[in-house]
């Protein structure tokens, strides 16, 4: 018996194709994951699951008998708990009213809020992921993304007695986590499984994916391949499943090593909360910052920006650097990857093009006074081929793109105008694995032109792949700077929990 | 079908207007006459609109054009009552509309005071210094200069009509606005800033500046507006502008449910400046009563808001 039976699921956005056709079973027990490069249809497929998106057509079925899902509500009543790619959180309220938004509130004389009660509830259900640190009673706007990502996971996990959860579909949910906080997910995923309920799991992390899942259904050109058992097949396998080419999946060594000539350099920064701080990233080179998430990495960027007041002294290609804000900073050849594409990174509302050339309008419009829009798409255009932007055109707006597409259009906006230094913050993620490597190639041309880059990951692999050196941040301060060189993933682990301050170069 | 009323409700209903008047006023309605004359009348109200169009963008507003209007109306006429000529009383009232505006732009951008309550609180500001200025009453008579009021009486002929000089204004002001919104790197930026004030700020908007551009161009715009009130009655008195502001903020409000994303675009304020305008004409010359007018006004304004965040919720 399967559980859901998707069939004939097609779907196209103003004529152009996003689903054709597309079946998909998921079985009791079972942990299923749904793969596909970006703007593949995963979030649409899922979308239309959840009610949110009308198909074209579709026939779903569970348990064997037909369904429609016109509304989220009816998919709730189902059984169907989803966490969407976009957080669908609402800000203004507090975490524990979040966690159960869509529960009846616990009341005092059938009247009043029971606050308290409110608070322990959520208090419970973050504690079935092992989460201690966050405050129920908080602000939901004053979470880091992964915070809030956690919060609405916990929330999706709460049950509920009138309708219990048969299936759980989780849109790349650990694409803003911690390594730790994944693998406390997937310990979650898999009592899910023990107990007998499903998840439909989407990630472009295949290593996760590999270990994890049982079967993956993969889209690709809006149909729809059965992978078979996970376990009988290769990584690799599954990758030219996705793509249909071979992807190189290694981390592209660097042209030429680093230049000695210092780029930038900063001398005992310091800023609310952060600092002091004293690192320099030479010409060519790529400067990795690890640490756990809000080590102080995200106020790094920011001061080196413009856009937190900083003391200390810092200098750019032999010039003091002091930007009075982030205009300053891209006018001085500085470009930016903000860690959060869709609250700091994008102006969904507007096209592609026009998200691509905001930083440097001045100088791609005439005489910064009348726009030349050809000037500009043909840019964006180039740009976005580059990193393999799948777009209609460049005249589409932001908001219609996957979430990885919309990844790669912050990071084609910081390519615009030939930066000196990069400031990258988070840069692949949500990036399927071929547009990965073309971003990482992308970058090693770059630093062979003597581009200097500041990354700041959380995906150790990726750290540790691209980097020259990596500087480790530990509440707020950069703690050991390491050779990326030979490093292993669980050694520079250690050194984010400073668990091991040996090696140092 | 009901997608297409959805999405062009508003303009279905502007024709509807439109084709009502011409049977119910055949004589007077469809006239070359009367649209000129419909069009002088609006002429105040475009050039507000237009300004109110560039903060909305921004996804502020002002509250304070209409007391900018009386203000810079009657600061015009008290200059001429002490003997200036029209170039400085002009560019005095203009000067004024200049800096409330950079005022209100401080206000928000600066001190990040909502714009709703810092332009009430200029409002009320601009709205008593006007009374100050005049001292309760309206200037009149000699004391204006037979020049400025003839302004509004005259016209320039083209193809045999007579196109009053304030409607030729109006639609220089709406040209200007439309290249600045649309052509040019500010108006990107303000779209922008709409759209979302973070990443803008992130990708090297200097937003705190633009606001305040942008606000200086509404207070301006306002000041016209009120020269060009002032010069039609050849006169100023401190309660005027009253009617300006909310009319304005109703013709962007309805200009945005005509665009697809539902952003203030000029065009649509144009459009929403005319579907006011002509309700007011064509039910005036009914011999509508002017409250009834109101309440079927402010009830077309509803029903068109209402549809068009019908038509942008539903599923796609
Ligand atoms: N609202 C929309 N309007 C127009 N096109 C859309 C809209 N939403 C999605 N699309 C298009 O549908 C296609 C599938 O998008 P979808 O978000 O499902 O991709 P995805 O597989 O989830 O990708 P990713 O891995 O990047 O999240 C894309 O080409 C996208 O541009
Ligand atoms: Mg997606």
């Amino acid at each position: 018996m399967t559980l859901l039976v998707l069939q004939h699921v097609s779907k196209a956005y103003g004529g152009v194709p996003a689903l054709r056709g597309v079946t998909l079973t998921v079985s009791p027990g079972e942990i299923h994951a749904l793969m596909g490069e970006n703007g593949a249809g995963k979030s649409t497929l899922i979308k239309i699951l959840a009610g949110v998106v009308a198909p074209d057509s579709a026939t779903i079925r569970m348990d064997g008998a037909p369904v429609v899902i016109d509304s989220p509500r009816v998919a709730h009543r189902l059984g169907l708990r989803f966490i969407h790619q976009e957080l669908n959180v609402v800000p203004t309220l507090s975490v524990a009213e979040n966690i159960l938004l869509s529960q009846p509130v616990p009341r005092r004389l059938g009247l009043f809020v029971d606050w308290a009660k409110l608070n322990r509830l959520a208090g419970e259900a973050l504690k079935t992921l092992g989460i201690t640190h966050i405050d129920p009673r908080a602000p939901l706007a004053a979470l880091s993304l992964g915070d809030q990502m956690l919060v609405k996971i916990s929330s999706a996990l709460v049950s509920e007695p009138g309708a219990p959860a048969r299936l759980y579909v989780m849109d790349e949910p650990t694409a803003a986590l911690t390594r730790e906080e994944s693998e406390r997910l997937f310990r979650v995923l898999n009592e899910i499984r023990r107990a007998g309920n499903s998840v439909l799991y989407v990630s472009h992390r295949l290593d996760e994916v590999m270990t994890l899942c049982d079967r993956a259904t993969v889209l690709r050109d809006g149909v729809a391949i059965d992978s078979g058992k996970l376990a009988d097949i290769t990584h690799n396998d599954l990758v030219s499943m996705m793509i249909g080419r071979k992807v190189q999946d290694a981390y592209p060594a660097p042209a030429r090593p680093a230049e000695s000539r210092e780029l930038f350099a900063a001398i005992d920064l310091s800023g609310p909360g952060v600092g002091p701080i004293t690192l320099a990233v030479k010409a060519g080179e790529v400067l990795g910052i690890a640490g756990l998430s809000g080590m102080g990495q995200t106020a790094l960027l920011r001061m080196i920006l413009g856009d937190t007041r900083a003391k200390g002294d810092m200098r750019l290609d032999g010039q003091p650097w002091r930007p009075r804000g982030p205009a300053d900073a891209w006018q001085g050849g500085v470009a930016y990857v903000p860690a959060e594409r869709r609250s700091e990174g994008l102006v969904l509302s507007r096209p592609i093009y026009e998200n691509i050339t905001l930083p440097h309008l001045s100088r791609q419009s005439r005489s910064g006074l009348l726009l030349l829009r050809g000037l500009e798409r043909a840019l964006s255009q180039k740009l976005g081929d580059g990193v393999r932007l799948k777009a209609n055109t460049v005249n589409q707006r932001a908001v219609e793109l996957s979430g990885g597409n919309q990844q790669k259009v912050v990071f084609a906006k910081a390519l615009n105008g030939t930066p000196k230094l990069l400031l990258l913050n988070e840069p692949t993620r949500g990036v399927d694995v071929g547009a990965k490597f073309d971003i990482y190639q992308i970058i090693r041309t770059m630093t062979a032109k003597g581009l200097g880059v500041i990354l700041v990951s959380s995906d150790l692999p990726e750290l540790i792949g691209m980097a020259d050196r990596i500087a480790i941040m530990r509440s707020g301060e950069v703690k050991d700077v390491v050779a990326a060189q030979g490093l292993g993933e669980e050694a520079l682990l250690n050194l984010c929990y400073g668990r091991d301050a040996a090696k140092v170069a | 079908m009901l997608k297409f009323v959805l999405r062009f409700g508003t303009l279905i209903g502007f024709a509807i207007i439109l084709v009502v008047f011409t049977i119910a006023l055949p004589e007077s309605f469809l006239t070359a006459r009367n649209w000129l004359n419909i069009s002088q009348q609006l002429s105040m109200l475009t050039v507000v609109a237009a300004g109110m169009t560039v903060v909305m963008v921004m996804g502020d507003f002002d509250l304070s054009v209409g007391s900018m209007a009386t203000l810079a109306g009657v600061v015009a006429a008290l200059l001429f009552t002490l003997g200036q000529p029209i170039e400085v009383a002009v560019g005095a009232a203009l000067l004024i509309g200049l800096l409330g505006g950079i005022f209100n732009g401080i206000m928000v951008s600066v001190f990040g005071i909502l714009p709703f309550v810092a332009t009430l609180a200029t409002l009320t500001m601009f709205s008593g210094a006007a009374f100050i200025v005049s001292g309760g009453k309206t200037i009149s008579g000699r004391a204006i200069p037979e020049a400025f009021g003839a302004f509004a009486r005259t016209g320039v002929d083209i193809g045999g009509f007579i196109v009053p000089n304030l409607t030729i204004v109006a639609a220089l002001v709406l040209v200007v606005t439309w290249v600045l919104l649309e052509q040019t790197p500010f108006g990107r930026r303000l779209y922008a800033i709409g759209g979302n004030i973070e990443a803008a700020h992130l990708s090297g908007v200097r937003v705190r500046r633009l606001k305040i551009a942008a606000f200086a161009l509404t207070g301006l715009s306002a000041a016209g507006a009120g020269l060009l009130y002032a010069s039609r009655v050849a006169s100023a008195n401190p309660t005027q502008g009253s009617g300006l502001m909310l009319n304005a903020i109703a013709a962007v409000f309805l200009g945005m449910t005509m665009s697809r994303q539902g952003e203030p675009r000029l065009l649509g304020t144009l459009m929403g400046v005319l579907i006011l305008g002509v309700l007011d004409n064509g039910l005036t010359q009914m011999s509508v009563d002017s409250y009834v007018r109101q309440v079927l006004v402010g009830g077309i304004i509803l029903i068109a808001v209402a549809l068009g965040s019908i038509s942008k919720t539903r599923r796609r």
